[in-house]
């Protein structure tokens, strides 16, 4: 039983891999166009994170932090973002699947719908973001020189940026799942993963405590990016939670990618079709 | 001729009120983003009172405003004459008995009423009412104002057709239009107000035709340009709608004698 279902998990990453080859190979084939379009994408995120930066001419600190602190937290939320983003573009796009009834031919073949869905798309116009992201994350640490490194810190980082990621992911999903039932993709999965990038890449203690909680304990993308940085920072988190927290974040992210994909699978069961 | 373009506009400003919920989802992003502005501009105000004779009201006010503009102005991801093109519809279009621009200048007309009524106003009342700001009192600036933004309405209407015209030449230009909206975004002082550029960026800002799509006219109605610096404003803001409708017109006549339709 437990041997299957690792043969079933193993085929899908196969078959995910080779969906995946197979789009960087068709979207390799207009080389100047990939080329452009990642420049492009690079330059947009790359102004936005230059008007943040641009805030620090006028004014100090924004509530205490530094423009090296808020730096380093826009760099670690661009990253987890800019990965969510090149991975879930499928999930992004599946309100056109269910428009289109595609859904009931991916329903008809023998292999998971979720490994189909996510494997669709693979965007790689949005390493434009990631670059953007490790840029900035160079720019952060030439802006804080006094930063103190460990071996804990070191691992902590990659960890909560693909962990961030996760939670993006699983919010797409859970919109994803939400067209079972709307068809088009409601405004407000966009408010969470375009809106909630906006919002946590400053430190979430600007909001109010009624916003903090949202993004701590309902949909918990602070502890992607704010929790982290705070602990690379030797920050105090609010509501008194322990810095230590940040170990659990991988699984808390698991946690919420899991029930997500309970969610999901649930939509999946009730799915009917548009019939058009 | 005139009644002609008059009913251009009012067909595309009623054909734009079909899309009640896709408005109103549009509106809750203008308010949802202005919100976290200005969060950021509170927390930012905390360190210091005044920045270049903006205190915290002003600034935020400024968000507000520009966020209630942007729909009129610098409507995201407008396609529409880029995909005609494409289509080859835009045959048709350059084939009527009318103006090719004046008949596209017509239509977005009719479109920026619309925003004007059902975007601008609810998105700055929504944020008067979230951030308690009130309205600024005096009349002249609210003339000088809707001068402002009736000339950068105009402007936006020549940016947006400019920006999409290219792609005569160049048939997947969707990345260049989106870099084209960003820039200008970032030149109008929508992700940043001018005010807290530092000063050199200001300069070069102040120069460019971004300058009279959002941050005049918000300046103007806060109060901050006064006397020469007023006319100034108003100069910049007409030499770059003449300018701009210009260069746009230009281009059009050169594509439309070289337009060839790839018959399908």
């Amino acid at each position: 039983m437990l041997i299957n279902s690792w043969r079933a998990i193993l085929y899908d990453v196969l078959l995910y891999r080779r969906l995946i080859a197979l789009q960087i190979r068709a979207q390799l084939q207009y080389k100047i166009n990939i080329f452009v379009d990642i420049t492009t994408y690079l330059a947009v995120t790359a102004l936005e994170f230059g008007a943040l930066l641009l805030y620090f001419g006028p004014f100090p600190s924004l509530l205490g932090w530094n423009i090296g602190e808020v730096a380093l937290l826009a760099a670690i939320m661009s990253i987890g973002f800019g990965l969510a983003e090149l991975t879930g573009a499928g999930i992004d796009n599946f309100s056109d699947t269910i428009r289109r009834g595609e859904f009931d031919r991916v329903l008809l073949r023998p292999v998971g719908a979720f490994t189909q869905v996510i494997g669709s798309d693979f965007r790689l116009r949005r390493f434009g973001r990631i670059t953007q992201g490790i840029i900035a994350f160079i720019i952060a640490l030439r802006l804080l020189p006094d930063l103190h490194w460990t071996a804990a810190k070191l691992l902590i980082l990659p960890l909560s940026i693909v962990s961030g990621a996760l939670i993006f992911l699983s919010i797409l999903l859970l919109g994803a799942t939400l067209c079972f039932w709307t068809v088009e993709t409601t405004e407000l999965t966009n408010i969470l993963t375009y809106g909630g990038r906006e919002m946590l890449s400053y430190p979430i203690t600007i909001y109010s405590q009624t916003l903090q909680r949202f993004f701590l304990f309902v949909v918990p993308l602070a502890f992607g990016s704010y929790v982290p940085t705070c602990y690379i920072l030797g920050r105090p988190l609010p509501f008194s939670i322990p810095s230590s927290v940040v170990f659990g974040v991988p699984l808390i992210a698991l946690v919420f990618a899991l029930v997500a994909g309970m969610i999901w699978s649930f939509g999946v069961h009730r799915y009917q079709s548009t019939g058009s | 001729m005139l009644r002609f373009y008059f009913e251009v506009a009012r067909t595309a400003y009623r054909r734009q009120l079909i899309y009640r919920w896709a408005n109103l989802a549009g509106l809750f992003t203008n308010v949802f983003f202005g919100a976290v502005f200005s969060y950021v501009i509170i927390a930012l105000y905390h360190a210091r009172p005044v920045v270049t004779g903006y205190n915290v009201q002003d600034a935020l006010r400024y968000t507000w405003l520009v966020q209630a503009m942007i729909m009129v102005v610098l409507p995201f991801s407008w396609f529409d004459l880029m995909l005609t093109i494409r289509s080859g519809e835009v045959v048709t279009d350059l084939s009527k008995p009318c103006d090719f621009y004046w008949y596209w200048f017509s239509r977005e007309a009719g479109r920026n009423i619309y925003y004007l009524f059902f975007r601008f106003l609810p998105t700055y009342l929504a944020g008067a009412l979230l951030f308690g700001f009130e309205l600024p009192g005096d009349w002249r600036s609210w003339l000088g104002f809707g001068l402002a933004f009736l000339l950068s309405a105009m402007m936006g209407i020549a940016y947006r057709f400019l920006y999409n015209v290219v792609a005569f030449w160049i048939i997947e230009a969707r990345a260049m239009i989106t870099l084209a909206q960003v820039v200008a975004l970032f030149f109008t002082g929508s992700y940043i107000p001018l005010p807290f550029f530092p000063s050199w960026l200001r300069a070069i800002a102040d120069w460019l035709p971004f300058n009279g799509l959002m941050n005049i006219p918000v300046e103007i109605v806060l109060g901050k340009l006064d006397g020469n610096m007023l006319w100034l404003a108003f100069g910049r803001q007409i030499f770059w709608l003449i300018v701009l409708t210009l260069i746009v017109r230009m281009l059009t006549l050169l594509a439309s004698r070289r337009v060839v339709v790839q018959g399908g």
